[in-house]
């Protein structure tokens, strides 16, 4: 187990830089996903951390140890690949083995920590098989494997899970959980999904073109994202923004199909809302706090269903969340109902606005 | 693709394959059949289509009078030599060209690649007093050296484009796990390239073992001669012409090329096509 500290952590390749200055702390056994739109930086990252690449500049320490230019293997660091990375050559047991083999480790211990690690991941009886005799799950928990055995001070992941098909992938990420609360190691995943993310991790980092956006719980970056780039990058379907036009009155804002009210005391003016789908609902046309807009299309997912409106005199389009027996028919004109303490309020530099929302949360 | 529906269209198709086939097939043919001739039915104004008399009288007298035995083992130790070495030099340097970043790295290759845009014998014309000032004229290891720049290149280039498709990831993973570069590339990268490393050694063997023109000048004792230019010098020279022992000589001749091709084949088409699909 191990903490793990990065400080202002550069790295460019020729005259690219790809990451601008990555302050982070990964407290001893936290589990800490990395999240981002692609090229973001963050298996550029996890590349570092993991000792494959070098770091540009900036400091990289675990415990306290300065670890900068230190080999990956004696980083104490196990990393699991997107494609799993597996030797063809060798077999389940000599792909787990072979670290432990470099680094000298007796045979009678090898065989003992293979095959303890092996019962664990239910893959003892393929011990002896070479990797293209398994199935992609039974690979991914030979590459889990591998890690595993070296009894590291940190576990990486790469998007282990994104070549498993959607069953799969949610019985390796349960695992993975599993792996978690047993193991208690450190751990950093990368994942473009987002599910993963918020359903593993003790703490999310928002990665955008190489900077940190925000850290947090993933209750806290859906709950209170710092800026429009969160807001929009966490929750699925994403935040519907809507454009603020002409004030009206006092707090009162034009957006298509109506208007909004925001709170009075905002730090500086605001030029944009978000709100989830799952925060707006459909009423009938000219109810109070309500949107005009006409329905579009309908996806019924079973559990959910979603409605697309295109709000009236706008191309803008609002996602609706809505439960899965709900009957909504195509083209029906409608009221959008915009609950004013849900509201996400952006300022003209995509900042987040302390919302009435953020105020309601913080007095609950 | 061939369109190949109309029955038309398979005619002018099969009848152009049965063309090749014709020329490629023809002269193998014409070299048993004639190695099978008795000396009196091969000097036929018209010949025959199958000996009339089957006999293995060309090739008793090859493998017991002449020194084919000789060629055959000189050629075997040229070839496996130079072979070798290739294989091994072109297996580092492909995989450096392949996964290294470096100054340098590409000019470097090309450099070597245009090697091969001269013709072989203009190429002679500059080692042979190379081969002189180094006192390697007439020697197996000066032969050996001049394989070796023939084949090299092409060889480092085939194992180069296989080690690019070697995916990056594993090379990663084998790091993470504490091995050095060159355990990396020796106990992951090389046992999963059997293929085109018996590709590259199938090819480089039959460049030395096909030689003529370089051994016949490079080599001038009898008793380091290869096969090529040892065939042509024993068989067919100014005082004979003994066609019937040139035919059985060169199906003896062949026979390694042709068995170590069939034992190596499913490996051999393997290296050739590596990458082709996915």
């Amino acid at each position: 187990m191990a903490k793990l500290e990065l400080k202002d952590i550069r790295k460019s390749f020729g005259s690219a830089e790809v990451l601008k200055g990555i302050d982070l702390t990964v407290e001893d056994g936290e589990f800490v996903a990395f999240v981002g739109p692609s090229g973001c930086g963050k298996s550029t990252l996890l590349r570092l951390i993991c000792g494959l690449d070098e770091i540009t500049s900036g400091k990289m320490a675990i415990d306290g140890e300065l670890v900068n230019d230190v080999p990956p293997a004696k980083r104490g660091i196990a990393m699991v690949f997107q494609s799993y990375a597996l030797y063809p050559h060798m077999t389940v047991a000599e792909n787990m083995g072979y670290a432990l083999r470099l680094a000298g480790t007796p045979k009678q211990e090898i065989d003992a920590r293979v095959s303890q690690a092996a019962r664990k991941l239910r893959i003892d009886t393929y011990l002896d098989r070479k990797p293209r005799q398994l199935s992609g799950g039974q690979r991914q928990r030979v590459a889990i494997g591998r890690a595993i055995v070296r009894e590291p001070r940190i576990f990486l992941f790469d998007e282990p899970l994104s070549n498993l098909d959607a069953s799969l992938r949610v019985e390796m990420r349960i695992e993975i959980a599993r792996m978690k609360d047993t193991l208690g190691t450190t751990m950093v995943y990368v994942t473009h999904d987002q599910i993963e993310a918020m359903t593993l991790a003790d703490k999310i980092v928002v990665l955008n073109s190489g900077r940190v956006e925000q850290i947090g719980s993933p209750l806290d970056l859906y709950n209170k994202p710092v800026n429009r780039f969160v807001a929009g990058f966490i929750g699925s379907p994403r935040m519907n923004f809507l454009k603020l036009g002409a004030r009206k009155g006092e707090g009162g804002f034009a957006v298509p199909g109506g208007e909004v009210r925001l709170p009075r005391d905002l730090s500086s003016s605001p030029v944009e809302i978000g709100i989830r789908p799952e925060h707006v609902e459909l009423v009938g046309r000219g109810a109070p706090d309500s949107l005009a807009g006409i329905v579009t299309m309908t996806e019924h997912l079973g559990s959910d269903t979603y409605a697309y409106v295109a709000l009236e005199g706008s191309e803008e389009m609002v996602v609706v969340r809505l439960s899965g027996d709900r009957a909504v028919k195509r083209g029906e004109p409608i009221g959008v109902h915009v609950d004013p303490a849900m509201i996400h309020v952006f300022s003209a530099d995509g900042l987040s606005l302390a919302s009435a929302r953020a105020v309601a949360l913080e007095a609950a | 693709m061939f369109d190949l529906s109309s029955r038309q269209a398979k005619i002018v198709f099969f009848a152009a394959l049965a063309v090749i086939g014709f020329f490629l097939f023809f002269p193998l043919y014409w070299l048993v059949i004639s190695s099978l001739k008795a000396n009196a039915e091969l000097y036929r104004v018209v010949p025959t289509p199958f000996p009339t008399m089957p006999s293995l009288e060309h090739f008793v007298r090859a493998l017991t009078t002449g020194k084919l035995p000789m060629y055959l083992t000189n050629s075997l130790i040229t070839s496996t030599c130079s072979a070798s070495l290739v294989t091994l030099l072109a297996l580092y340097a492909g995989f450096s060209f392949a996964k290294y970043r470096y100054f340098g790295r590409q000019p470097v290759m090309l450099f070597m690649l245009s090697a091969q845009m001269f013709p072989f014998g203009l190429l002679l014309i500059s080692i042979y007093p190379m081969m002189s000032e180094l006192n390697l004229l007439d020697t197996r290891p000066g032969l050996i050296l001049s394989y070796i720049v023939f084949a090299l290149p092409v060889s480092t280039y085939m194992l180069y484009s296989y080690f690019s498709q070697v995916p990056d990831e594993l090379i990663d993973a084998a790091r993470a796990d504490g091995a050095s570069d060159l355990r990396i590339f020796h106990t992951i990268v090389i046992p999963i390239s059997i293929p085109p490393i018996v590709t590259v050694f199938l090819y480089s063997f039959m460049w030395s073992w096909n030689d003529l023109l370089y051994s016949m000048t490079l080599i001038v004792s009898d008793e380091k001669r290869t096969i090529g230019p040892g065939l042509l010098l024993t068989y067919l020279n100014e005082v004979n012409a003994d066609w019937g022992g040139a035919m059985a000589a060169s199906l003896v001749a062949s026979a390694p090329i042709v068995a170590a091709f069939m034992f190596l084949q499913r490996y051999f088409i393997q290296g050739v096509t590596a990458g082709a699909v996915k």
